[in-house]
């Protein structure tokens, strides 16, 4: 089951498709960016017949006055309106394709590490792509034509220069954001590498420490970060080229505009025009000259979020897009089930087999313990049957299911960690989360076995404070104790604790493998003699 | 807010970001030089299209006489060369501007590597990679507007001062009324900046700090919440992170796009203002001084627009502080005196030894065998008066002097992305490519590598993948064999291997030993390692209360 194999959309349509089910915010939020057309027409309108009225008296021009100013503040108002609306339509685009890939990450659908970066980093840039860039894209088509219809009105001569100046503009900036794309991914790749080579030494630290390789480490991320200073300020040039381009075209247009609005009150034009203008139509032409070509650049200023969502959709868009989420069938058995590994193999993508032609039998009801060097596959075995690890080859039979035909077993296996997961609320309603339909009584007598008694009202936040390392690893036991399930999973579950507590926690662990079958991986020697069988890996 | 100053001997926060803008000195100039002209110009070349216009239609209404009297080429030949000023100081402005910033940052990432790295183990170890890349990179990332807006000021300036100019040509009133609006719009979007931005900024960074926090924590639980079912459950939780951040994005959006509101309403009573007041003037002038003042206070918003992402930034600075100004560092540490020797001390042992002793170490899990060695070589804190090496109490000696005398092999072996040489090399950077194989050799990994197409330039991916555990166990004994260091540190080196390889392996490293008379310190709950020792200590007993000294086995004579 590789990502690759699937069919993919191209980025493009995969962005359109994740916008689909918000089309109205997105509609609204694009028809308020092109309606800034209208205040920004209101003040030309406003400017222009002011200083026409002013020939002949001030309070002739004051309503005049009056409306460019009403225009300015509607102008202001409405650009509010618009960045509200499409960050709101921004939230729920991102909302809803995270959701997706939260659903994926906790159904073992995507690799972990991947669906991290994809649900924060390459979600984020949605923001930009909703927000930003979309609404400008109708505005940059639309709004230019909008205005030089208006303008037709004042003067059709200019409306048509206008008109004609569009092409260059429309000409040049298919040719800057081809450029742009192209170092665009280089960029992200500057940034990915840098990223993952600073990540990789972290974690690595006290590698590099033991070596004192700490100098020669900091110059390689050094040379990554100039790589990085390169790829992104070649970008920004391409950006900043085109955008000066823009202006200087957009200027140019505006001073063509002067040029024949001057030589026509002037009355000295070169040639004959069927129109004789005024100062106020003027100055109206010449204060909204600028607007035509405004979205455009407000485009250009914004392609850099269009191309930064390309590069991340191939990573939203993982295994199958909008595929449904299937519960897995939930199996439990009424007693211990037995449980039998047969020539079991378990590979990672391309990777060595982190498990071999693995068998093993467990008798219902009996406890074995896995032992083995970190990396020997102890949790894969663990993992397998949940469904987060691949059955490569083999079979898994519990209880009389096989695990090829089931898929997994998750939703009806007990299980305890080092690390169980911390809920933000009180204790009690921690151990519950097992069993939800579980009554007061069952849940306290849960927590009384696994040496949980007092104050089971205690607010816990999530990162687990309140409790101590001996009293998370009770929690994971009284949720195993709650659960009906007849097999139970543990996964390290004495680690990193002092020999008191391992012993008091081993003792609850007696107590929660009663009627059930128990696969625990450990490292500990008193975890070791609790089973009927190690098995070392 | 203004990170904290930390009472270290080595620059804080402040000080390095003081330090690039110094570095960065001529293209910040630069930047500023340039705004600066692309304000005056920007106001220059609307102001004097207005005043040439309505110069024009007047001129054209006295009839042919004026007309010949109207200088149309001069103003005509201005308005070209401003937007070509313009056009071009914009591109420099925003080219040097962003260069500076990125070389700055580009400098600090390095920097807060090494800083972490340098830092007591304590604190070197306390974030996690995951916290730590997401300092460096997107936190670093957010610092950028700092420099880029450096010559927001400049511009603003520039352009106030050229738009108050033009409008003294239609007076000193509407000078004055396009100054105070001017102000006005400053002073009231630095205060919308400061009370309603900046706050709303710094919501978002931490939400997203929690949201970050929730799905890790819930990642990392996935197998319990399958277990029971609360796949459905945990997204929910995600997602209620997540739609905190996604609202406060929102808020932050919106707490920004006040400013222009607030700016556009000054902006409108301004320009009546001015107008109002020019009046007496003549029209051409009106006209100057009107549009002179609509650039004059877009000048000005784009200052206060550049501080959109203050509220980002100060509190990316703030967390950048956390890791850099670490007030806990003792100031002293170049001063510490030198080593004599290599000898070690371990006082609850009543143990002394100096290479090429060989020391093995055993007791049950949990006991402290691996926290003994990693103290001994400075990857842990030291508790006082435990440890001595060469001659020091541990406490008291430079972890550098500490660090370049072991070579260690540790029981989770950490590769990097990178080679298989890449790895090996990280021991000893001049090796050549025999040492390599000597050591590999010695590894019995040789075979195993010239088997690979790609022999030792083999890639590995994260953690070597493609190695299986006992494989890469096998390298990381490799690559501590090719460090040159008294002492060689190793950690279960034959665990999870078969009885045949772990002979073969033991024979390979007293091979070694006995070629370079490195000293041993061999943790391990295999017999057949420990038998190669001089002496074997319990650290369940030795190192409990009391410090009771036992060997497993009587110090045989030293080689």
């Amino acid at each position: 089951m590789t990502a690759d194999a699937l069919p993919t959309l191209a980025p493009g349509s995969w962005l359109k498709a994740a916008g689909r089910p918000h089309r109205r915010l997105l509609g609204l939020s694009a028809a308020l960016v092109v309606g800034d057309v209208a205040p920004a027409i209101g003040f030309a309108a406003g400017l222009g017949l002011a200083i026409g009225a002013l020939e002949h008296s001030v309070a002739e021009a004051a309503p005049w006055l009056v409306l460019a100013a009403a225009s300015l503040m509607l102008r202001g108002w409405m650009g509010q309106a618009a960045t509200f609306v499409s960050a709101t339509a921004a939230a729920a685009v991102k909302g809803e394709v995270r959701q997706g890939i939260v659903a994926d990450l906790f159904a073992g659908r995507r690799p972990a590490a991947a669906a991290l970066t994809a649900v924060v980093e390459a979600v984020e840039t949605l923001d930009g792509h909703v927000a930003r860039f979309a609404p400008v894209r109708l505005a940059a088509t639309v709004s230019p034509l909008i205005v030089i219809a208006v303008c037709a009105l004042a003067s059709p001569v200019v409306a048509g220069i206008l008109l004609l100046t569009l092409i260059p503009f429309v000409v040049g900036m298919a040719l800057a954001g081809g450029a742009a794309a192209a170092e665009s991914r280089r960029q992200f790749q500057a940034l990915e590498r840098l990223s993952g080579t600073f990540l990789d030494r972290v974690r690595a630290l006290p590698t590099l420490l033991s070596f004192q390789a700490e100098t020669r480490t900091t110059r390689e991320i050094a040379g990554a970060a100039d790589e990085l200073e390169r790829r992104t300020g070649r970008v920004l040039k391409v950006a900043f080229v085109s955008s000066a381009v823009l202006e200087f075209f957009s200027a140019l247009s505006v001073a063509l505009v002067a040029v024949y609005c001057g030589f026509n009150l002037l009355r000295i034009l070169p040639f004959p025009v069927p129109e004789t203008l005024d100062l106020g139509r003027a100055f109206f032409v010449l204060a909204l000259a600028p607007e035509v070509y405004a979205p455009m650049r407000r485009l250009a200023a914004a392609y850099h979020e269009k191309q930064a969502a390309e590069a991340a959709a191939p990573s939203m868009a993982g295994p199958e897009p909008g595929r449904p989420v299937i519960a897995p069938p939930s199996r439990r058995w009424s007693s211990a089930p037995e449980l039998d590994f047969r020539s079991v193999t378990i590979r990672y993508g391309d990777g060595a087999p982190a498990i071999t032609d693995f068998d093993l039998h467990v008798p219902a009801g009996a406890i074995v313990a896995l032992v083995g060097p970190s990396g020997s596959g102890k949790t894969s075995l663990l993992h397998l049957l949940l469904g987060l690890a691949p059955l490569s080859s083999g079979e898994v039979r519990v209880g009389g299911h096989g695990l090829s035909h089931a898929g997994a077993f998750a939703g009806a296996v007990g299980w305890a960690s080092q690390n169980p997961v911390v809920a933000p609320g009180d204790l009690f309603g921690n151990i519950a989360l097992a069993r939800p339909g579980a009554s007061a009584e069952e849940i306290r007598d849960a927590a009384a076995r696994a040496g949980l008694q007092d104050d089971l009202g205690r607010i816990l936040d999530e990162r687990g404070g309140g409790l101590s390392g001996g009293e998370r690893r009770r929690l994971g036991l009284a949720r195993a104790l709650l659960s009906p399930s007849c097999l139970l999973l543990l996964d390290e579950p004495t680690a990193n604790l002092d020999p008191e507590s391992e012993a008091a926690v081993v003792e609850v662990i007696r107590a929660a493998a009663e009627g059930r079958t128990t696969l625990i991986a450990t490292h500990s020697q008193a975890v070791m003699a609790l089973a009927d069988r190690v098995v070392r890996l | 807010m203004k990170p904290t100053t930390a009472h270290t001997g080595d620059p804080t926060l402040e000080a390095l970001l003081a330090e690039q803008r110094r570095a960065q000195g001529g293209r910040l100039r630069l930047a500023a030089l340039s705004a600066a002209l692309v304000s005056g110009a920007s106001v220059a070349l609307l102001g004097l299209s207005g005043w040439f216009i309505t110069g024009a239609a007047i001129a054209g209404a006295g009839g042919f006489a004026v007309v010949q009297a109207f200088n149309y080429l001069l103003p005509a030949a201005v308005i070209r060369m401003l937007a070509i000023v313009r056009t071009g100081s914009r591109y420099v402005e925003r080219v040097s501007g962003h260069a500076a910033a990125l070389k700055a940052l580009a400098r600090l990432r390095p920097l807060l590597f090494a800083r972490l790295a340098a830092a007591p183990p304590r604190r070197a170890f306390s974030l996690s990679s995951g916290e730590a890349s997401a300092r460096m990179i997107q936190d670093v990332d957010a610092i950028q507007t700092v420099f880029v807006r450096l010559s927001g000021p400049w511009g603003a300036g520039a352009g106030a001062l050229a738009a108050i100019g033009l409008a003294l040509l239609a007076g000193a009133l509407p000078a004055l009324v396009l100054a105070g609006g001017i102000a006005i719009a400053i002073f009231g979007g630095l205060l919308i900046g400061r009370r309603v931005a900046d706050p709303a900024g710094r919501r978002v960074q931490v939400a997203m700090g929690l949201f970050k926090d929730r799905l890790s924590a819930l990642q990392a639980a996935a197998p319990e919440l399958r277990a029971y079912g609360l796949e459905s459950w945990a997204a929910d939780q995600v997602g209620q992170a997540a739609r905190t951040l996604d609202r406060r994005r929102v808020a932050d959006a919106v707490a920004g796009g006040w400013i222009p509101v607030f700016q556009a309403a000054v902006l409108a009573v301004t320009v009546i203002g001015v107008i109002a007041t020019s009046a007496p003037a003549s029209l051409p002038l009106v006209a100057l001084a009107a549009l002179a003042s609509v650039t004059g206070l877009e000048a000005a918003a784009a200052l206060t627009g550049g501080l959109r992402q203050n509220g980002a930034a100060q509190e990316a600075l703030a967390r950048l502080a956390e890791v850099l100004d670490d007030p806990a560092r003792p100031v002293i540490r170049q001063l510490a005196p030198a080593m004599a020797g290599d000898a070690i001390v371990i006082r609850s042992a009543a143990l002394e030894i100096a290479p090429p002793f060989r020391l093995g170490v055993i007791g049950p899990s949990g006991s402290g065998k691996t926290r003994l060695i990693e103290t001994l070589m400075g990857l842990r804190p030291s508790v006082a008066d435990q440890l001595r090496l060469g001659g020091l109490p541990l406490e008291d000696a430079a972890l550098d002097d500490v660090r370049a005398r072991f070579a260690y092999a540790s029981q989770d072996v950490r590769l990097l992305a990178g080679s298989i040489a890449d790895n090996l090399r990280l021991a000893d950077p001049g090796a050549s490519n025999d040492d390599l194989w000597a050591a590999l050799s010695d590894a019995c990994l040789a075979d195993r590598v010239a088997a690979l197409p790609a022999g030792l330039d083999t890639v590995l991916s994260e953690n070597g993948d493609r190695l299986s555990g006992g494989e890469r166990r096998r390298l990381g004994l490799a690559r501590a064999y090719l460090r040159d260091a008294p002492w060689l540190v190793l950690d279960e080196p034959t665990e999870g291997l078969d009885a045949a390889t772990e002979t073969r392996v033991l024979d390979g490293l007293t091979h070694h030993l006995s070629t370079r008379r490195q000293g041993l310190i061999l943790v391990s709950h295999r017999s057949a390692p420990t038998a190669l020792c001089d002496r074997v200590v319990d650290v369940s007993v030795t190192l409990s209360p009391g410090g009771i000294p036992l060997g497993g086995r009587d110090v045989r004579a030293a080689a």
